[in-house]
């Protein structure tokens, strides 16, 4: 039960079996006149077929455990920056792009492989100002404001 | 003489001063990201996307070219002088341009990929430039079923040669095109897995998932396992390769190109299935095989020239048939699409100015190419020595950039980001995301048209046997298909799939 490759195959199995839902009830139609969900209900079908196979092959030939993916990595680091991507996309909106990317490049520079205070500063603050001045000034893309006005 | 007078009416357009800086622009960023290892063509095509907007259709599809083309020249020069690929096009060129480089062989090397790839690219240039129309002329009698059979064959090629489990990858193909489908139905705008979010109403952008799943999910598995880079810290000198080299490359490069360009033009081949294919073909058909691996000149210059010719043969499925072969042709056809045109058969007669300017650019482009990587050389060593902490802070930052710039909201970000986790836990469990990304472009396309081939033949399933070209088309894909079952056939898959792994 600790196998990967088993657990994976699982996943996509219930995917599939969603699909085929999907396909269901977007209405599968008839030959000569397909539905919305025709080709969804028969990749449903396909995906199944394939994510079986994955599963019966797992359960055969065994595979790497969940554990030994992530043994002996920085997996630590990996979800430092996940959550501060997901604290960076949550805040944007509010605090706009100037103050939501200069935390989030300081502490991608300073909190994973730390990078010296003399290098991380003047790129934690000029990548994001020259990024913003290129795009909201000379390519006129906007970017969000934020609820102080800048950014 | 038809072709001399659109190649010039091409010229005139290519040698617009904007032109011409667009073209220096995207030649330029492509071989900065192929110098920088963990950022791609790919990545910085997505990036760019938006930018197009600002300038002219021609301009900014000129650069997307230029980007991608450049990338293949900047690779060979990470692998070259650091032994780590700053493209998957380059991985072979590590093999024996390293072992040069430690053998005080440095220039020769460079000098020999950036050569060969020109040499390469041009040819495949005028390669482009004779088959492209010859083909449009044949894929106007095209009907949604050849369309559709022709899309299944691309599809089943990309998983055929994709590494590891060929089941898996065509599971991948799957998803791929289901999560194509988001959306409103293009034939009866019904809504389909949109879940009530307007969001998801015209699809999800092809911009957060390649961000995604090559970008973030990149940086993620570096982050994982950091690389030590050594850096062949010697001055290199003497670029230009001698008498001897020249001799021993000249067939490498000739047969590279040739193989190169076609590869390129099958869906779901390219040039880093060409770059390898090429090693393997100058390995057996040399008189000292053993020197490979051992700093051989032609194990870098037969794959530089096909990677950098099947570069070039790739913009034939697009332009003629409005079939990307590939994940960065699908992103071409999206910088097509942005700008309101229809890559395809009647490109060249509704747009042969852009049709023909495109193609001259890369002319121009090579050159200028030539110039970026010989006597320029020296910045781009410079380059390597950023360090890689300071450098993936920085692509996450463009990424984010580039995924909101593109369509102005916050949601497509948080896209990117369940794109960028799941590409990284795809990889933990050997799933490759080519299949899948080329499956989302190709989803749409691949439904309309099976829908509109039964709809025409009035359910008739033998409509896609009876025409020749669908029928071969499904014939191979099936043929393809089984191929894994039969072992001799399966063992020496899994031999590709291992050397490509190494």
């Amino acid at each position: 039960l600790k196998n990967a490759e088993l657990w994976g195959a699982l996943g996509w199995l219930a995917f599939s079996v969603f699909v085929v839902f999907a396909g269901r009830h977007h209405g599968i139609g008839a030959v000569n006149d397909p539905g919305s969900g025709f080709l969804l209900f028969w990749l449903g079908l396909l995906m199944c077929g394939f994510s079986a196979a994955l599963v019966a092959a797992a359960l055969r030939g065994g595979g790497p455990t969940l554990a030994s993916l992530w043994a002996g990595t920085r997996w630590g680091k990996v979800i430092v920056i996940i959550a501060s991507l997901c604290a960076f996309a949550a805040l944007l909106n509010t605090l706009g792009f100037l103050l939501a990317s200069i935390p989030l490049l300081l502490v991608l520079l300073r909190g994973i492989d730390p990078v010296r205070w003399p290098v991380a500063l003047p790129v934690g603050i000029g990548a994001p100002l020259a990024v913003w001045w290129l795009l909201k000034k000379l390519l006129l893309i906007q970017l969000p404001a934020g609820v102080l006005g800048f950014g | 003489v038809d072709i001399l007078g659109s190649v010039m009416q091409g010229l005139g357009v290519a040698l617009l001063p904007m032109n011409l800086l667009y073209c220096f622009i995207g030649v330029f960023i492509g071989t900065l990201v192929g110098v920088l290892p963990g950022i791609g063509p790919v990545t910085a095509m997505s990036l760019l996307l938006p930018v197009t907007l600002s300038g002219t259709p021609e301009a900014g599809i000129i650069m997307m070219a230029g980007i991608y083309y450049g990338s293949m020249y900047g690779g060979s020069t990470t692998s070259i002088l650091v032994n780590i690929p700053g493209e998957a096009t380059s991985v072979v060129t590590c093999l024996d341009g390293h072992q040069m480089a430690l053998q005080g062989r440095a220039g020769p090397a460079l000098g020999m990929a950036a050569m060969a790839s020109f040499i390469a690219g041009t040819i495949a240039v005028v390669g482009l430039m004779l088959v492209a129309p010859a083909l449009a002329r044949f894929a106007v009698a095209f009907g949604p079923a050849e369309y559709f059979s022709l899309m299944v064959l691309g599809l089943v090629i990309l998983t055929f040669l994709t590494q590891g489990s060929m089941l898996k990858s065509l599971l991948m193909a799957c998803v791929g095109t289901v999560i194509g489908l988001i959306g409103l139905d293009s034939i009866n705008a019904q809504a389909r897995l949109t879940f009530g979010r307007m969001e998801l109403y015209d699809g999800i952008g092809l911009i957060p998932v390649v961000m995604g799943l090559f970008g973030v999910a990149e940086v993620l598995s570096n982050i994982e396992r950091p690389v030590m880079r050594s850096i062949v810290s010697q001055k290199i000198r003497n670029l230009l390769p001698t008498r001897a080299d020249w001799k021993a490359s000249a067939g490498p490069i000739g047969r590279g190109t040739v193989l190169g360009f076609f590869l390129g033009i099958i869906p779901g081949g390219g040039a880093v299935i060409a770059s390898f294919a090429s090693y393997a073909l100058e390995k057996r058909v040399s008189k000292t095989p053993e020197r490979f691996g051992k700093g051989a000149i032609e194990g870098v210059a037969g794959p530089e020239a096909a990677n950098n010719s099947a570069a070039g043969g790739a913009f034939i499925p697009l332009l003629t048939l409005g079939i990307p072969p590939n994940v960065v042709m699908a992103l071409l056809l999206g910088a097509f699409i942005i700008h309101g045109l229809q890559p395809g058969p009647l490109l060249m007669t509704q747009n042969p100015g852009l049709f023909w300017g495109v193609i001259a650019s890369m002319y121009i482009g090579n050159a200028m190419l030539l110039v970026l990587n010989l006597p320029l050389i020296g910045i781009w060593v410079q380059l390597l020595r950023l360090p890689y902490n300071v450098l993936f802070p920085l692509i996450l930052l463009f990424s984010i950039v580039g995924v909101y710039a593109s369509g102005n909201n916050v949601f497509d970000v948080g896209v990117m980001m369940a794109f960028g986790v799941l590409g990284y836990l795809m990889r933990k469990v050997g799933y490759e995301a080519a299949p899948l990304v080329l499956a989302f472009v190709l989803g749409p396309m691949l439904e309309n048209n099976l829908r509109k081939a039964l709809i025409l033949s009035q359910g008739q399933l033998t409509t896609f046997v009876e025409r020749p070209i669908s029928a071969a088309c499904l014939a191979l894909a099936a043929a393809l298909l089984l191929a894994p079952v039969i072992p001799a056939l399966r063992r020496r898959r899994e031999r590709v799939a291992a050397a490509q792994q190494l």
